[in-house]
């Protein structure tokens, strides 16, 4: 799932740094915003753009952070709305709901942990590729 | 892009296949889940019965009781419904209406037992009201209306008496949607026949009410909250066809005549 490579170029100590910092973004995004999972993406999207015109691997590594992020937001967003349709709306709570509850919790998890080993990875100057999201930043983000 | 593709069905195959392990377990029974709407459905019960029985008089007279009850039994036994769950109230009001309350609690207004028939009709309307409890159609209905957070709110403390009073006027005055009441009306039908009870007299009632809708429609409450009369009759007579006639009456003539007598008598 998650593979260390040899990247294009040995990177410096500042990138590896910047690199791993996009990592720890997204985590504390995760962190503060729990309860409304758009909170992440936009903090990851903001450090994203504010390193834009930065080195291919701290562009590349930010790309990667960003995009991981996507499937665990569809899938918060749509938890996120579920439950606001059982407080508010005429939805009552049933076993497809509970179970929907502790498979994005599962997910969100897996993500953390892969997210936190990547971060200290990338802070040693590894180049950590993850399954499909390494492939997906490969053809968005090009030197 | 075909690797990506193909990654990314894997990765959804990946999460549904999981949602549906994860759904194999019972998280309803195990999260004690039905344990907690069951004693929120309790305290709304009490709190919407306390409302209604200090705004209005409930007749406790055992010759109006008793019939109603042998109506009940019959139902509830032939149609394995516990009876002792049931709380049965007859109030005395002019307006023809019953409603169900939750917890179980079955509000049969006076005028409506004197608009009726005979024994069937009256049956028809309990089976049609039973249903709506049995298919927890009466939570259903306040959540949708009220919110889950408004009942919360009712069941934890802050249940002023105004909210509560607009609430039970809620479940007493309102529709439920088109689809709970054929449902309702499909599971009266049910439990009609097992009870061996004829439906077609339930489909009159209701003809009956949709002709009368014009004369006196201030008093027609079951009417109003129970829209399209005659459509709804029109599908009892359809869908009880080729059920089993093997009809038994519940109660003799004379106790069905006492019970409209003593009626009568509270007016």
């Amino acid at each position: 799932m998650i593979i260390t490579e040899k990247f294009t170029y040995q990177p410096g100590e500042h990138e590896a740094e910047k690199a791993s910092n996009s990592y720890l973004m997204s985590l504390i995004a995760i962190i503060a915003g729990l309860p409304f999972p758009i909170i992440n993406l936009i903090a990851t999207i903001a450090f994203y753009l504010g390193n834009k015109k930065g080195t291919y691997f701290v562009r590349w590594h930010c790309t990667q952070a960003l995009v991981s992020q996507l499937s665990v937001f569809i899938m918060n967003s749509f938890g996120f709305w579920w439950t606001v349709s059982i407080i508010f709306g005429s939805e009552t709570v049933s076993n497809k709901y509970i179970s929907y509850l502790i498979t994005i919790f599962i997910f969100n998890l897996l993500e953390f942990v892969a997210t936190i080993y990547t971060a200290i990875k990338t802070r040693e100057g590894s180049h950590i590729n993850w399954w499909f999201y390494g492939d997906l930043t490969n053809l968005l983000c090009k030197p | 892009m075909k690797k990506l593709a193909a990654q990314v069905i894997l990765l959804v195959g990946f999460f549904l296949g999981s949602w549906l392990v994860i759904y194999q377990v019972d998280w309803m029974h195990l999260f004690n889940v039905e344990q907690i709407n069951k004693k929120t459905e309790e305290k709304l019960g009490n709190l919407f019965w306390d409302f209604f029985n200090h705004s209005q008089k409930e007749i406790q007279d055992m010759a109006v009781l008793i019939p109603i009850d042998s109506i009940l039994n019959r139902i509830c036994l032939a149609n394995e419904i516990d009876t002792s769950q049931i709380k049965i109230h007859i109030f005395k009001n002019d307006e023809i209406n019953a409603f169900a309350l939750p917890n179980k609690h079955l509000v049969i207004y006076t005028q409506l037992i004197l608009t009726t028939e005979n024994e069937a009709e009256l049956s028809g309307v309990i089976c049609h009201e039973l249903a709506h409890m049995e298919m927890n159609h009466v939570m259903k209905k306040l959540i949708k209306e009220v919110g889950l957070s408004a009942l919360i709110s009712i069941t934890t403390g802050n249940n002023s008496a105004e909210i509560v009073k607009e609430t039970a006027k809620l479940l007493s005055s309102t529709a439920y949607d088109r689809s709970l009441e054929r449902e309702a009306d499909t599971k009266a039908v049910d439990y009609l026949s097992k009870a061996q009870i004829d439906p077609e007299p339930f489909a009159n009632f209701l003809y009956k009410l949709a002709i009368n809708e014009s004369k006196n429609e201030t008093l027609l409450i079951w009417m109003s909250t129970h829209p399209d009369s005659k459509e709804r009759a029109e599908f009892v007579i359809e869908y009880s066809k080729g059920m089993p006639k093997n009809f038994r009456p519940i109660l003799v003539q004379t106790s069905w005549d006492t019970l409209q007598k003593t009626l009568r008598e509270w007016k």
